[in-house]
């Protein structure tokens, strides 16, 4: 491209070129996506497993949630470093998932707390010589983590135009209505349904688009 | 009554490196030279002509031991690109007429 006079015409066709150009100069490569989903699924998969088949694992399968984000921060890192250009999506998608790591931080707390309560008044009951009450809080906790879940999934979705995560997001909340009426077994499979539809069906849809365009 | 369209933009790679940065929030001095086919010099020149006229920002640093440099269009830019595309419509738009 040179320095030159154009016409109104030409003016025109160079704008919309390199809006177009400036557009698709970056896609998401999903593997953030993908990463969580398979995480999130197989901890839901595998709490459904001991309660249903009643059996405990030495360890808290959850921390590999603890576990996931250093690989997320290593990815993250090194796609920053790799991107030549910053769109401001990108911006408002590192901010609307940082958000949502810390409100998730923030709901397991809550969550924790309140189970604990409850635990307490269970407690109180039976030293005041009433049955203790069948009552588990952790039949409704996962209402809240899929509400949360579904925050930036939708808003990532809005942000990208991108049906599948909308998807995703609306299972999230739909499930998170369910849960409220399901034992904590059935609770834990639409878990691993929300983060199947959420984020490993549109992370492996963006890793093979991503594949493609880098094909082409 | 015809609008002057602005000089500084009225230029093929100076409007191509502006429209590249009205979409991005930053672009690598290397990623428009890369979409505008540009030479080095030739789009080091039209980058500085840009940043004097005060459209574009242009940071300097270092990553990973190699010189960066980042470009990124300013208010001013952004109102006299908007500027630049209505003028244009105008023209347009008389000459559809």
């Amino acid at each position: 491209m040179e320095e030159k006079q154009m016409s109104e015409l030409e003016s025109l066709q160079v704008i919309s070129t390199m809006i177009q150009k400036a557009k698709t100069s970056y896609h998401d490569k999903g593997t953030g996506a993908m990463l969580w989903g398979v995480v999130i699924t197989v901890c839901s998969l595998s709490t459904w497993a001991q309660l249903h088949y009643k059996y405990e694992l030495p360890f808290d399968i959850w921390l590999l949630t603890v576990v996931a984000v250093v690989p997320t921060i290593i990815l993250s890192i090194r796609e920053g470093r790799r991107r030549k250009v910053k769109g401001y999506d990108e911006t408002a998608m590192n901010w609307v998932w940082t958000c949502f790591g810390i409100a998730i931080f923030l709901t397991v707390h809550a969550n924790n707390a309140v189970s604990a309560a409850f635990g307490d008044i269970k407690d109180a009951v039976e030293a005041a010589g009433g049955a203790r009450p069948a009552i588990y809080y952790s039949d409704y906790s996962s209402a809240f983590m899929l509400m949360v879940y579904g925050i930036p999934t939708l808003v990532s979705a809005g942000i990208k135009n991108f049906k599948p995560m909308l998807i995703g997001g609306i299972v999230c909340w739909l499930s998170a209505i369910a849960v409220v009426y399901t034992d904590r077994a059935t609770d834990m499979l639409l878990m691993a349904l929300s983060a199947t539809c959420a984020w490993l069906i549109p992370g492996i849809i963006l890793y093979v688009k991503s594949r493609k365009l880098q094909a082409a | 009554m015809f609008k002057d369209l602005d000089p500084i933009l009225h230029s093929q790679l100076r409007l191509a490196v502006m429209s590249l940065l009205i979409s991005v929030r930053e672009a690598e001095f290397t990623f428009l030279k890369e979409k505008t086919n540009a030479t080095a010099g030739n789009l080091s020149v039209q980058i500085n002509k840009l940043k004097d006229a005060g459209y574009i920002q242009v940071k300097k640093q270092f990553k990973d031991n190699y010189p960066q440099t980042l470009c990124s269009i300013t208010d001013t830019g952004i109102a006299a690109f908007e500027k630049y595309v209505r003028d244009l419509q105008s023209y347009l738009q008389t000459g559809a007429a």
